[in-house]
This record gives structure tokens, sequence and C-alpha cells, in this order.
């Protein structure tokens, strides 16, 4: 059956919201079904935010099973940890950019966050597929820093074998994305695609 | 999102409550009202951007209430109307909601009505359900975004058929989810508005009128029949059938969404008959029994408490079946919280006699994880104007004195001053005295708080009861001011009562994201219009001692709260006015201040800590600064002692 289920995690203001619906709406536009199940609570921004993700058959509810996540693309190294031990398949990808946002707690010294090797450590105890890049650089090289999201969903399309066309990820993108940011983001894209 | 024209056939990726939107117009809508309640709120928001081009009328009404009288006067000559609101919002409207319905409505009335079990963004797991059974009306149970969608444009028609208001019951995991969505028509009739008094009824809208209430909760009795027969057919009740099991599922609203992949997931596909559910109210008997009758164990999948589980256990018991109903009410699941893809799959496992797929991860990894992750808290946005009123208050309750305050809270972004979410090992010890408290930052400041507008009423309770173990503050925004405070400020006047109400003005309805209030001068459909301004209002409700107060000047801030507690026994209000900051920033009409940092000056008193901003940062004693979220409001210049922190001079 052709199907995969993804969790996007991030914080608040990263455009991982965005990200979950370029990948469920490229699906749909190929033709698929799709679900999208997400929390975004109190916080507007620097909130830690999950996005559940499913395309392709058979599927109905917008949520993930326990470690039922093909893979969690993670935006950021400690929202994807916070994720992983829930939803990640034993043999699921985990696929983090590597450029941190220190959590309040952890800047007025409340609590500690962690090395990021101690991370990918953790989790290469869930599965062995751990793949990890600088993506904040890389959208910085694309020409504006806000299209980090991209640059993961570009590198989720060659890390992954989702069951849509490459193609219609990109003209989604293009669709989706703010009036004048089209060519920022599709090299955002391409980047993250050459990335892993 | 452009869901409005004729886009019959397309498909898109809608959020529930777009689809529900859409719904709204294909359904040929020509009112439709709301209050901004999360998880309900992108439903008028988008039937706002569409009301021109789709020729309706879209408000932002000022509370739940207003929103559904005025659709209801809608229904009432004739007219298509909806009111959609949060689950809170249904208890606002519960007044006409019950009456309405002794007599009902000509026009299609839809109201929508979004739960939120595991309360994400409320403050209760309410199953709205209740209501339905309460006012003896339909409530339809949308399964996912497509149901959500064609169930809204049919309970217009069902509306009229009925001639009584329709219940659309969705929740967090519907609405705030997304799904594949393909369009349909949109049934515009363009019909006029129609009055009748009589409308084969005498005096149909006036409910004293006769034959009286009795007589029309009669009719009311006598419209079950037809709702019944609608319920039995409807078509998003279907049953799955397979051969000879033991075991049945009924499973409604979005439960029979995670029904569906529990089954495949336990391999029971062809092994396991399922009834799904798209109503509520009225059941459908026959096809209920139709599964009652071949099984032995039923297992009942729904989202709130056990409704239709209790119903289906009497139509069972009605018939003389020895079938066993599990459920909530068994203890299979809880009813306290969400339903989940593994909690529904492990009770139907259960019943069963499948044991469950197990994944699972190991334990150790599990807390090898959790030892490491760090919690990211809910606080206040970086230059929030409430850090300012939360610092004015904190410091005047100390300059008062500093014994026991009660702070009343209500409902807005402002109610994270009571989230706690640094509190921990704390001393619950029943005793028969005012318990005093230290509190470090403003997350531990509001000690009371439940719903919209009851901070202001509770405030005039202790005080009318003779509290006097320190200052009793009551609080609200804008937004909540206009939707449920007048009456009570009103009441604080004309009975007498003294307390100190403050109003945290920031011009918009800012937590549900950001809707125009009365204060923002702007409609849902974007007109401009002449904003309120609140300190007229309080003055012209007779209120006396009124004083109007910018957060970011802390010093006048302070000053006004310590005169306003110290004002004993006499009703005052402070507003403390400025612009949500993230909606100054979007308009680029943000005065930032440039800022620095001098480590050498900080003396580690962690001042700038307690304020409470998420910019600031405090590693190896020393205040600082996140420069990636500051936005230079210059709050914590103000509250360092030294020069630590200060404005650059430009």
């Amino acid at each position: 059956m052709s199907r995969i289920r993804l969790l996007v995690a991030g914080v608040g203001g990263q455009g991982s919201i965005r990200a979950s619906h370029i990948i469920a709406r490229a699906a749909v536009n190929d033709g698929l079904k799709a679900r999208v199940g997400e929390t975004y609570g109190a916080a507007m921004r620097g909130g830690p935010v999950a996005s559940h993700v499913k395309i392709g058959e058979g599927i109905y509810s917008p949520l993930n099973s326990r470690n039922g996540a093909d893979a969690i693309l993670s935006l950021e190294p400690m929202e994807g940890l916070r994720n992983a031990a829930e939803y990640l398949s034993g043999d699921g990808l985990f696929l983090t950019n590597t450029e941190t946002w220190i959590p309040y707690d952890v800047n007025i010294g409340r609590a500690e966050y962690p090395p990021l090797e101690e991370i990918t450590g953790a989790v290469g105890r869930i599965t062995e597929n751990v793949m990890k890049f600088d993506a904040t650089s890389l959208a910085k090289k694309a020409g504006d820093i806000r299209t980090m999201n991209v640059v993961m969903v570009g590198a989720l399309d060659s890390a992954l074998n989702l069951p849509v066309r490459t193609e219609t990820l990109k003209k989604t993108v293009r669709e989706n994305v703010p009036e004048g940011t089209v060519d920022v983001n599709v090299n955002a894209f391409e980047l993250g695609r050459k990335a892993v | 999102m452009n869901i409005h024209g004729d886009l019959k056939g397309e498909r898109d990726l809608l959020l529930g409550n777009e689809a529900i939107a859409r719904g709204v117009i294909e359904g040929g809508v020509d009112i439709a009202t709301s209050y901004p309640g999360t998880p309900s709120s992108e439903v008028m928001e988008t039937l706002a951007d569409a009301a021109n081009e789709s020729d309706f009328h879209a408000e932002w009404s000022t509370n739940e209430k207003v929103a559904f009288d005025v659709a209801a006067g809608a229904a009432i000559i004739g007219q298509r109307s909806t009111t959609i609101m949060k689950n809170a919002g249904l208890n606002v409207v519960m007044d006409l909601f019950n009456t309405i319905v002794y007599g009902g409505v000509r026009g299609g009335f839809v109201i929508v009505v979004a739960d939120d079990p595991a309360a994400h963004y409320s403050s209760n797991e309410q199953d709205s359900r209740f209501a339905a059974d309460w006012a003896e009306i339909p409530c339809l149970e949308p399964a996912d975004q497509q149901e959500a969608k064609d169930m809204t444009a049919y309970a217009f028609d069902l509306s009229e058929k009925l001639e009584l208001p329709v219940l659309l019951r969705t929740v967090s995991r519907v609405s705030h989810g997304m799904g594949d969505v393909e369009f349909g028509d949109v049934n515009k009739e363009g019909r006029e508005p129609a009055f009748d008094k009589h409308w084969g009824m005498p005096y149909r809208w006036n409910v004293y009128g006769p034959p009286g209430p009795v007589e029309k909760h009669r009719w009311l009795k006598s419209r079950q029949s037809l709702a019944a027969e609608e319920s039995e057919s409807l078509e998003w009740n279907y049953l799955k059938s397979d051969e000879g099991g033991e075991v049945g599922l009924i499973a409604s609203g979005i439960g029979a969404s995670y029904a569906r992949e529990a089954v495949e997931r336990l391999g029971l596909e062809g092994e396991i008959s399922l009834l799904k559910l798209g109503i509520s109210n009225p059941l459908p008997k026959e096809r209920i029994l139709s599964i009652c009758r071949e099984m032995e164990r039923v297992v009942v999948v729904e989202e709130g408490q056990p409704l239709i589980e209790r119903k289906v256990g009497l139509i069972a018991k009605e018939e003389g079946l020895s079938v066993d109903i599990l459920g909530k009410t068994t203890g299979l699941m809880e009813d306290v919280g969400e339903l989940s893809p593994d909690g529904v799959m492990e009770a139907i496992g259960e019943v069963s006699g499948v044991s469950v797929f197990g994944g699972e991860i190991d334990e150790s990894v599990k807390r090898e994880i959790e030892g490491l992750v760090a919690p990211r808290s809910s606080t206040f946005c970086a230059g929030c104007p409430h850090l300012g009123t939360f610092w004015a208050v904190k410091r005047a309750i100390e300059k008062t004195g500093g014994d026991i305050p009660i702070v009343n809270g209500d409902i807005g972004c402002y109610e994270m001053a009571g989230y706690g979410v640094f509190s921990k090992g704390l001393d619950t010890t029943m005793t028969g005295e005012s318990q005093k408290y230290r509190y470090e930052s403003p997350y531990e400041l509001i000690d009371t708080n439940y719903v919209m507008g009851s901070g202001i009423g509770l405030m005039q309770g202790q005080l009318q009861a003779g509290y006097d173990d320190g200052p009793v503050i009551g609080l609200a925004g804008d937004s909540t001011f206009f939707h449920s405070c007048l009456p009570a400020v009103i009441n604080a006047v004309y009975n007498g009562v003294g307390g100190l109400f403050i109003i945290l003005d920031n011009s918009w309805t800012a937590m549900t994201g950001h809707q125009p209030s009365p204060c923002t001068g702007m409609t849902a459909r974007g007109d401009r219009i002449e904003p309120y301004d609140i300190r007229e209002v309080v003055e012209a409700l007779g209120v006396e001692d009124v004083r109007a107060v910018d957060p970011y000047d802390l010093d006048k801030s302070t000053d006004a709260v310590v005169d306003g507690i110290e004002r004993d026994g006499q009703f005052s209000v402070v507003i403390s006015k400025r612009e949500c900051t993230i909606q100054a920033l979007k308009a680029d009409e943000y005065g930032a201040v440039s800022m620095e940092v001098d480590a050498e000056e900080c003396v580690s008193c962690g001042k700038c800590v307690e304020l409470g901003c998420p910019a600031i940062t405090f590693k190896d004693e020393t205040g600082g600064i996140d420069w990636n979220i500051c936005v230079g409001c210059g709050l914590c210049v103000q509250v360092c002692p030294t020069d630590a922190l200060k404005v650059v001079e430009g």
C-alpha cells in the first residue's frame, strides 16, 4: 500500500505548518488522499509545533499512531527529539536541521539544552536512519532565512521515497509561498534536495 | 484561500473550518455570524473573505449570544443563516437556543459548534452534543473535512425540512485538521426576506403568543418522528457488515476515522461489522438494532462523553437484546481527554481478542529522551504590552502592603499570567485562613480564571462578602470587555461595590488569531469603522474613577494601579492601552528602541527575568537579550536597576 506518514516538528514561527501543508497539498494535487493534524497552542511564536501529515491510501484520521511515523522532519533538533520517542517508527527516518532555537526556559537557566550529538545519539537508539544538515545556512544561501522550511521539504523529497512527484512538490511550493518569494523558495527547495 | 464561486468537482486540501465555510456557501447562506473562539474562528475568517463575492452578510458579533440572535432573526424571515462558535460559546447562547425550537425557523438555520476534547485551546472539554438532545434538535457529526463540508450544506436543507435549527458539532481534530475535499454545487436561491407572523402556527415567532409555550413544545415533539426518518436514511450513516463475527463497532464523528484505521491495523478487515454514524440525535434506531441483533458485543467509539453509547444501550434494552454495549461507560476507554488512534485500536483489540501490534520502542530509550528534552514553555510574546501591565500590577501590590491579593483573570492572551509555567512543588494544604504565596514571574499572578467576563463578577462577590486580606482586582481584555463585562460594570456601579477593574486594551481579539474587536476600527469584511474608546464607554456607564495608561510606561502604570487599589470602597477602572505588538509590527507602526547589554554592570538581581519577557536571557547569573526575538520594546531597560540593559541614545 502506497502510504507515507510524517511528523513535521518545529518552533512556532519556523514555518513547520506551511511545510506540512505543502507536502499534503502536493499529494492532493497528485490525486492522493491527505490528512494533516496539527496543534498550535496558545503561543503565537516560540512554542512547540507538531504537524502530522498522512498521504496515500487507507488514511482517515489526522493523527499518527504511536511509533507509526515513517519520518520525522525536524526543523529544530530538540523539537524533533520531543516527538521521536512517541511517534518515530523503528525503521523511520529522522531528518533534522542542525540549527537550534534555544527555549526561554533554557535562556533563563531553568533547563538545559543538550548537545546536538546527544540528541542525534538518542534518536539513533530508535532508528539507524538519522540525517542532519544545516538547513538554516542553506536558506540564507537561497536568499532568505525564512525559507528554511522549504529547504527541509526539498531534503525530505530526496531522502524519502514520497508518493508525490518532485515536479508536483516544486509546483506546490510555487503556489503556496508569499508573492515575490517564489524564486528564493524554489532555490531553497533545490538546495535542500541536494543537501542529503 | 479561495473557496467561493463555481468550483464543483475541484479538489483541494482544506482545513476543517474552511470546509465548513465552503459548506455554508454551498448551502446558499444569506447571513453568517460568529464570535472568535479557537478552534472555530477560521470558519468566519474564511466566510468574511468570501462574503462580498458570494453575496451574503458576514459579521463578527459582539458575543455569541448576539451572533446567535442575529442569525435566528434572519432565519425567522426565511433567510438561510448560520452562527459559528466554540464549545464555551454555546454556553453563552443557551437562552434562545433552548427557546427558538418552540416554533423553530422558516429559513435553514445551522448552528456550528466546535468542541475541544483534550482542551487544547479551551477551559473545558464539554460535549456540546448534549445540547442538541436537550433542545430536541438534530446533531450532525462529521468524521473528516469532506463530511464537514457536505454535512454543513445538507444541514440547511434538513433545517428547512424539519423547520428546526440543526446543530453541526465539530471537534478540534476535524476543524483544525486538514483533508482532501471535493467541492460541490453552490445552491444559492437568492430568496427575498418574507415575514408572516402566523406562518403555519398562530404567533409562530412569539413563544408567549397563543397557544403558548406548552403547545409549542408539543409541536417540537411532533417534529421528532420526521427527524428520526431523516436519520435512518442519512447518507453519512452506513453499515459495513462482516460474515458471522461476534464483535460490532458503532463509531461516530472523528471516532469513525480512528475506528476504520484501527480495524485495518488489527487485521480485522472483513471480520468486524462497523456502523459508522454521522448523527448523534436522533439516532437511526433501525440501523443500530440491525447491528445489535447480530452481535454479542458492540464497542461504541465517540468523541466526548458516552452519549451515543448510553442511547444505544437503551435501544438494545428496550428491544430485549442481550448484547453487551462497551465503551466509556464500561471503562474500556477513558471518558476524559480525547480519542487517539492507539486508544481506539487497543479498545477494539481487547474486545476482539486480537493482540495489538507492538512497534513500541524500548522503555530505557524513552526515559533517556525524556531526560534530554527541555521544556519550551508558553510565554507572552517578546514586547507584549501585557508584560508591562502585569509588572505594574505586581509592583503595585507590593507597594500597597504586599498582603494577599485576589487577581481575577479572564479569557485572552493575558490569561497566560496564570499558566504557572515555572511553578513547582506547590503547597496545597487546606487551612481556614487566607494564604500568601510568593511569585517571581507574571506567570503566577492570576488567581482565578474560568470563562469570558467572569473575572469582574467574581471580584464583586469577593468584595460583597467582605474579603479584606488584600486588594481585589479583576482583569479583562478589550474584546472580552465588550463580549460580557458591560452588565457587570453597571452592576458594580449600581450596587456600590469597590475593587479595581483593569482593562488590557490591545485593540484586537488577539489570542484567537487577531480578529477585529470593537476597538479595532474594522469589521469582519474589512470595512473601516469608528472604533470604540473604552474610556468613554466606562465613563458613560457611571464609573467616576477611570485612568488610562500606556503599559510601556511602567512607572505611570504602576502609579495608576496603586491609586486604583488605594481607592478603598470605590469601584475604579484602569485602562492599559497599547496595540498588540504583533499587529503593530505587521503594520510597520512599531516604534522600536535600540538597546544594548553591558554585562559588566549586571548585579545579578534577576529583575529582568521577573519581567517574564521571552527575549530575556540569564546565563551565568547575568542578564542579557536574545536578539533573535527581541523587538526593542525597552521594558527590560525600565526594570533593570543598573545600566546592564540600556537604550542606545540615537
